[in-house]
């Protein structure tokens, strides 16, 4: 199935959750902040939630810097 | 009551049905703690102090260097080698001599941010680390203060906020629970100065929106500005119930 990752489409595997689609795309699992379809999910959330098709996923680094 | 030169020096804001003069009394009411006198305490700062509102106590522990006067729009080369605060602070009286600016010319350690906490209605992180957020964020859910997060970095932006005093209030460290992590910061990836003055300007925005009573579009929200688009993203935050500093757990 089909799902978007930043604006890029991606093909995944069906009942792929979150901490298994940032293995798949060697992201690291610290420092990365996790959004589906606008919504933040929380890290303890990542291997429960599994991504639906369509889904809009966003994957982004906390910035310190001021 | 505002004087007749506060009548003068605010009447764009008293044309305002948004601030009017109920607005301008809530303004110099308004005590502000402000955390960073970098590229977003500059402008935060200024614009707060330019609205008048009536207290603002500004922190910082660095001295100004020539690397700096690229984005921290509020010093002059001549201030080179001085404190930030002490030259921030004297900026700020010679914007506005109506208001009172306190100096902290340190870095706070929990216990002292608690105490100053416990002063003010609104806190602005304007800082440039990941440790000191963290302890920013604690700090300001455990005294029940609201919170406006800006950081910038590169071409981007990021801005949050988190009114600490509603209970069911996500916060910092719901978004970003990994404070050991090694987060971007200016020194080590460069900004460009008007994304990380957009952001301070935002916070700005945000804390004279706070104070008047108007209500705020990003609650719970974490808004990040890419400045080669110069779009906007919005995502909800929504409190993580196994959170550490906010969770049933803490
Ligand atoms: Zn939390």
């Amino acid at each position: 199935m089909n799902v978007f990752v930043n604006e890029q489409t991606l093909e995944i595997a069906p009942d792929c959750n979150i901490e298994e689609l940032l293995e798949a795309l060697d992201k690291p699992l610290q420092g990365t902040a996790v959004a589906v379809n606008q919504n933040i999910l929380s890290r303890s959330l990542w291997s429960d939630y599994s991504l639906q098709e369509g889904d809009h996923i966003s994957l982004f680094q906390a910035i310190a810097g001021g | 009551m505002l004087t007749d030169s506060e009548m003068l020096r605010y009447s764009r804001h008293l044309l305002l049905e948004d601030v009017g003069e109920l607005g301008q009394k809530d303004l110099k009411n308004g005590k502000v703690l402000i955390i960073g006198m970098g590229g977003l305490g500059s402008p935060a700062a200024m614009y707060l102090a330019a609205a008048g509102v009536g207290s603002l106590v500004l922190c910082d522990f660095d001295c100004l260097e020539v690397s700096n006067l690229q984005r921290q729009i509020g010093y002059q080369t001549g201030d080179i080698g001085g404190d930030k605060v002490e030259l921030m602070k004297h900026r700020l009286e010679m914007i506005n001599p109506e208001i009172r600016v306190r100096s902290i010319n340190k870095e706070m350690a929990e216990e002292q941010l608690l105490m100053e906490l416990m002063m003010v209605n609104l806190v602005l992180d304007c800082t440039d680390n990941m440790a000191s957020r963290q302890m920013i964020n604690a700090a300001c859910v455990k005294a029940k203060v609201p919170l406006i997060v800006g950081a910038a970095i590169r071409l981007e932006g990021q801005l949050m906020f988190f009114d600490h005093s509603q209970a069911d209030s996500a916060c910092y460290h719901c978004l970003f629970p990994n404070s050991d992590e090694q987060a971007l910061n200016c020194s080590n990836s460069g900004v460009l100065g008007p994304v990380v003055g957009t952001i301070g300007t935002m916070q700005a925005l945000e804390a004279i929106k706070h104070l008047v009573g108007l209500p705020s579009g990003i609650k719970n929200k974490l808004k990040l500005f890419d400045g080669k688009t110069l779009d906007w993203q919005t995502f909800a935050v929504k409190k993580d119930p196994e959170c550490s500093v906010c969770g049933k757990n803490r």
